[in-house]
């Protein structure tokens, strides 16, 4: 039976109402006050901006969610793509990123609440309300809930109508005086401002944080990703537009419910209970996907071996990862509760979000950058970002992170930096002891080297490690061509693969078993070592297909050794690459776990020369001297001549081979029967190289009757050896 | 791909509890090929690839336990285990990738000797009666054929419907004495057949199609079959 399947159940609208609902949510109706009191009504400017750097954000993660799309969102991409160091300062980023800004929302909470009720005043009730409203989180969590999409869908869907009730009465009641003058804190004050205001936009992330749940994801990502932040920035320049042209941005900087305020003047009680109300459901449902969304994110962090598994373990009857939640849910209860101290503690929660997922974005755009150029096989994005807009978007969007992070207070910047030296104190503590993954920063800053690069497909834990061992020895015999390079490659055959299944998630796990696998293999040789997991319909085409990318120098395959007949000659797996690899390919066939010294069949087919370069390779593992061995039939001038005649052969396929006429041993023998001979000498060697034979017109791959009687008959290991098809 | 020409029914299990299917179905669904979904329930706080990384292993055992009840020589059992959110959406994709020809859904029975066989019109009729065919000729279980006419329409209408679908069973090869059929006039056809099922031990019903507020708020494949207790199958729509 092969492995359990993962469905893929968030369709569009659930994907619009998280990614949507999350950013309309809570930012909405508290940050206008925070806002307005920042930039006055060029507030909305602050918006389009803030919008602007969410946009190019939410263009280079679209990219990466639909070539990597699972679970962890940023974190996944920029550790992929940069390694554990970078990857615990988004991971960690992220993490007390969204605990900020849970905790921005539910103070929003119970200042709405709080507000309109006159004999109920003061911070205490404030945080209370906001506590109250997260341990209710915290608890539905804890136990778990159903998709229950419609819930969800309708709530967003009542929040969405009043808003846009909102504007569309305000629109009627603007005073123009009021938006004179519009800038009084001028550009620099706008962009301290949109600062503040960004984390209103991070519900784009939180569709990518739960891209392994998204059906159709090369359509749903991009499409709710883009579309949720454009129509967001709309709504909220608008709102500002109103709420700052109704009244006095004076006015409103004071409010703690700045909406509701302005509501009052043109919709009466009515309009304060349905602001109350939507306010209320907002801050609950963005609160609520934060903490969804950091549990993503911790769990992809103890994936990649991030952060310790006992964080993420799943509840054994509710299936949650209740410690996550629970430790998420405390740490942004402390974050409430700084509220009795700190009168700005909105502002404050809210910066200190917008620094962290700035960071991380700017992170994001590196990492599609390194991605673009290392091109991994298993990245193969269904939205690519359009060539007149890259590299632009990911330099302008670094760009403009460093632009509005520079204009952040002191006090946040400090913070900040506090949560960014978190997650590099992480790396140091934890991360370097544990993950494997090194990144790409390499192969994207020297893309393609001229190094010897060898492929291996490896399938079976048994023997890849002694293909892993034979390629390296091959690999680095070529160490004079730079430093060589070897490619494991592992197939997961899927057949027909439905959009509504998350393959990605079971690549990464084989990704991360090979990873494993090989890792103390490439510390004790020395040669790179790169893994790559790939999906495919058919493991050989999707090898072939890995050759084509790679461009190896040589592929070599683990064989069964056991000849099938029935229309194969190596197997189904095997065929179509022996036959079609433009590059060298070698079959392995392991017997034994000693390479020791290996023998080359020095004959006249055409691929002797490369089957003696492969025993000199093979030697290096155990430090022998191969043998070119040949073997003549006497003929009417003797024994002697025949010899000699051996001799010359050897000679000429080392010469071919460009082997050191110092560096191995000669061999020949006379005798009538030269199959026999062989098959009885060879068996004194630990490993034998035997070149395929003759290509026949058809291309088909032919089986020389030695090579194919040594495969079946020797017990030592064998390797069969065809050289590269470009003559 | 299936071994005999005979129909495929996907069944369904949660495989994040052990519950033995039950013999009496073990033995109607004898006859036809089967396709074993085991589904994980994966709550909404939880990513499903994080489920399977912890119960894996647990589920693929429970899920051969039960595969292997309903081996079989003569029919071709199949099973696939998925971790999803929501059911419904899983069993709709698996039941599309292996060519189901019908949907069970579980219910409480002791044993099965009266089968409820409601018809809407041609709709689907040709699978329906093959299927109840294939089901019920080597058992000793009668059919009752069941059709709604609005009110005031010529009844002869339904009974031509129903005596065809009959005829069609006979075909089949389950005799005319095991079944019967009813003719309601008139009323909520979806109300008649929830209270008709109380009397029967099995259901065989027609994929309806799915309303538009279906397709918003997420399909509910028959809305009888939230009211009814009765195990069924649910013949697929395929064209």
């Amino acid at each position: 039976m092969s492995g359990g399947q993962l469905e893929r159940n968030i369709g569009f609208l659930e994907a619009m109402t998280l990614g949507g609902g999350t950013m309309i949510g809570a930012g909405i109706f508290i940050l206008p006050g925070i806002a307005a009191e920042g930039a006055g009504p060029a507030s909305s400017v602050s918006f389009l901006i803030a919008g602007f750097v969410a946009l190019l954000a939410a263009l280079s993660l679209s990219e990466l969610a639909t070539g990597m799309p699972i679970a962890g969102g940023s974190y996944h991409y920029v550790n992929r793509a940069l390694g554990g160091f970078f990857g615990s300062i988004v991971g960690w980023g992220m993490w007390t990123g969204l605990m900020f800004a849970s905790g921005f929302y539910m103070i929003g909470f119970g200042q709405y609440l709080v507000e309109p009720i006159p004999f109920l005043d003061g911070r205490a009730f404030v945080v209370l309300l906001g506590l109250v409203g997260l341990s209710l989180i915290v608890g539905v969590n804890y136990y778990g809930t159903e998709e229950s999409s419609q819930l969800q869908n309708i709530m967003i869907g009542a929040e969405t109508v009043v808003v846009l009730a909102y504007v569309a009465l305000g629109l009627f009641f603007i005073d123009p005086t009021n938006l004179d003058p519009f800038a009084p804190t001028g550009p620099s004050g706008i962009i301290a401002t949109t600062g503040v205001v960004f984390v209103s936009f991070l519900g784009f992330e939180i569709i990518a944080t739960v891209a392994g749940e998204i059906k159709d994801p090369s359509r749903n990502i991009p499409l709710t990703m883009i579309l949720s932040v454009v129509l967001v920035t709309i709504l909220y320049a608008l709102v500002m537009i109103v709420t700052t042209g109704v009244l006095p941005y004076q006015a409103i900087g004071d409010s703690l419910v700045p909406v509701s305020d302005v509501a009052v003047v043109f919709a009466g009680a009515v309009g304060v209970v349905a602001i109350v109300a939507a306010a209320a459901i907002a801050a609950i449902s963005s609160s609520n996907s934060s903490v969804l969304a950091a549990a993503r994110v911790n769990f992809a962090m103890g994936r990649d071996d991030l952060m310790s598994d006992w964080l993420s373990v799943t509840h054994g009857r509710f299936g949650t990862p209740h410690r996550a939640i629970v430790v998420t849910g405390a740490v942004i209860a402390l974050l409430i509760a700084v509220g009795l101290q700190v009168e700005t503690i909105v502002a404050l929660l809210a910066e200190v979000a917008s620094f962290s997922f700035l960071v991380s974005y700017s992170l994001v755009h590196v990492a599609l950058v390194v991605f673009r150029r290392a091109d991994p096989e298993d990245y193969d994005p269904s939205f690519r970002i359009p060539d007149v807009l890259y590299p632009a978007v990911p330099v302008l969007g670094v760009i403009l992170t460093v632009v509005v992070i520079s204009q952040m207070a002191p006090i946040i910047i400090v913070l900040g930096l506090g949560i960014v030296g978190l997650g590099v104190g992480w790396y140091f503590v934890y991360v370097r002891d544990h993950a494997v993954d090194r990144g790409l920063i390499d192969e994207a800053i020297a893309p393609t080297t001229d190094a010897y690069r060898v492929l291996v497909p490896v399938a079976n834990p048994d023997t890849q490690r002694g293909l892993i061992r034979l390629a390296a020895a091959t690999a680095r015999a070529h160490t004079d061509e730079g430093t060589p390079e070897l490619v494991a490659v592992n197939v997961l055959q899927i057949e027909d693969p439905d959009p509504q299944q998350n393959v990605a998630a079971e690549r990464l796990e084989n990704q991360r078993d090979l990873l494993e696998a090989t890792r103390d293999i490439a510390a004790e040789m020395d040669v790179q070592l790169r893994t790559v997991a790939m999906t495919g319909e058919r493991v050989d085409g999707t090898i072939l297909e890995a050759i084509v990318d790679e461009e190896p120098d040589q592929v070599l395959l683990g064989w069964g050794g056991t000849l099938t007949r029935q229309g194969h000659v190596f197997g189904p797996n095997l065929d179509s690459v022996v036959e079609k690899a433009p590059c060298e390919v070698t079959l392995v066939t392991l017997h034994d776990e000693t390479i020791g010294t290996p023998v080359a069949l020095a004959g006249p087919g055409p691929h002797s020369p490369v089957a003696a370069r492969r025993a000199a390779d093979f030697a290096t593992v155990d430090g022998t001297v191969p043998t070119l061995l040949n073997v003549q039939q006497p003929m009417a001038d003797g024994e002697a001549a025949a010899r000699k005649r051996g001799e010359v052969v050897i000679e000429d396929v080392a010469e071919q081979a460009g082997l050191d006429p110092e560096a191995f041993e000669r061999e020949v023998i006379v005798d009538d029967d030269i199959e026999a001979a062989i098959l009885d000498t060879v068996n004194r060697y630990n490993t034998i190289c035997v070149g395929l034979s003759e290509r026949s017109a058809a291309s088909r791959v032919m089986f020389g009757t030695i090579a194919e009687r040594v495969s079946q008959e020797a017990t030592s290991n064998v390797g069969i050896v065809r050289g590269s098809n470009e003559s | 791909m299936p071994l005999t020409d005979d129909a495929t029914i996907l069944v369904p299990v949660d495989v994040s509890t052990t519950e033995p299917p039950d013999q009496v179905i073990l033995d109607l669904l004898q006859p036809v090929n089967l396709v074993v979904l085991g589904y994980y329930p994966v709550p909404k706080q939880t990513a499903p690839a994080h489920l399977k990384e912890d119960h894996e292993a647990e589920a693929a055992e429970r899920l051969e336990s039960i595969v292997s009840r309903f081996a079989r020589g003569d029919h071709e059992v199949e099973d696939v285990l998925v971790f999803t959110k929501d059911r419904q959406d899983t069993i709709d994709r698996i039941a599309d990738q292996y060519d189901c020809d019908a949907v069970f859904v579980p219910g409480e029975t002791d044993a099965i000797d009266r089968i409820l066989v409601p018809l809407r019109g041609d709709v689907n009729l040709e699978r329906i009666v093959s299927l109840v065919g294939e089901l019920v000729r080597a058992s000793d279980a009668t059919v009752t054929l069941f059709h709604s006419v609005p009110q005031g329409t010529d009844p002869s209408q339904g009974e031509f419907v129903l005596r065809g679908a009959a005829d069609r069973l006979t075909e089949e090869g389950v005799d005319r004495d095991r079944i019967d059929w009813q003719l309601s006039e008139g009323g909520s056809p979806k109300r008649k057949i929830i209270d008709l099922v109380a009397d029967y031990d099995f259901v065989v019903l027609g994929e309806g199609e799915p309303s538009l507020r279906d397709r918003i708020l997420g399909a509910v494949l028959t809305p009888i079959l939230a009211e009814i207790e009765t195990p069924a199958v649910i013949v697929r729509d395929i064209e």
